[in-house]
């Protein structure tokens, strides 16, 4: 078992405008997470899911690699202070965009605690993610 | 000291310690140490070690028994792990298709 998790997805979109999605704080704070993020190394990045009954969550890093099209950032849950590493890499294909997601480190978070704490933040994260979608929902409804 | 999942990755990393970890699983009884050595081909010495690497993840639970040591195998750390994995493959999994919806949705941006 790797310490890693992968993902890979193609988007029937043109690579630019996939960059775009994962690497401008505007379009972050669309689809994803609130975002104070700017796509250039050594940036203290904070992402800030909207306030619920729960209380919600910052996620913050350093942005290590952002060169069209590979983007690299340290990924600290609250104050945690155990990183993580997320890495985005993009391909043009003929379908559109492969994208290749990893999040590697997840055996530096200490067993219980961790644990724990994630076990309230994907509390918080579902709610915050359902605000999100009605948001986004009233967006397509609204335009 | 190690933390619980560090010591997990490390003992489920080498194939051997997987592969006697599941022989320990299949058998669903206990193990001799001279039994594991016989079945794995490898030496008393080799297999001890093994077998100290997943006592100290939880993996594996010794019983002395006169002259011989018997090894029974616990997954219950392994849930833990399992835990872990699985809520980021969840996490990432529903936020790429946010992503996807976004991008379909967003056709003219």
């Amino acid at each position: 078992m790797k310490d890693t998790i992968s993902k890979e997805k193609i988007f029937n979109h043109p690579i630019e405008k996939v960059w775009d999605a994962i690497s401008k704080a505007e379009e972050i704070s669309s689809w994803f997470i609130q975002a104070d993020f700017k796509a250039e190394k050594g940036y203290q990045y904070t992402f800030t899911s909207e306030v619920n009954e729960k209380g919600c969550t910052t996620i913050s890093g350093t942005v290590k690699e952002a060169n069209p099209y590979v983007l690299v950032y340290t990924w600290i849950v609250a104050d945690t202070e155990i990183e993580t590493t997320v890495t985005w890499k993009l391909e043009a294909v003929s379908e559109g965009t492969k994208l290749h997601l990893e999040h590697s480190g997840i055996s530096n978070y200490a067993g219980d605690s961790a644990i724990a704490m994630f076990e309230s933040f994907n509390g918080g994260w579902n709610g915050c993610i359902n605000q999100l979608i009605d948001y986004l929902k009233q967006e397509v409804n609204a335009g | 000291m190690q933390d619980r999942i560090t010591q997990l990755f490390k003992a489920i990393a080498d194939p051997t310690r997987r592969d006697i970890f599941h022989a320990l699983v299949i058998a669903s009884t206990a193990l001799s140490i001279t039994q594991i050595a016989n079945q794995f081909e490898i030496s008393r010495q080799g297999v001890t070690k093994h077998i100290k690497t997943l006592e100290d993840a939880g993996l594996i639970k010794l019983d002395n028994k006169g002259r011989e040591r018997f090894c029974y195998a616990n997954a219950k750390p392994l849930k833990e792990l399992n835990k872990w994995m699985q809520f980021y493959e969840q996490f990432w999994g529903d936020s790429l298709d946010n992503l996807d919806t976004y991008l379909n949705t967003n056709k003219n941006a």
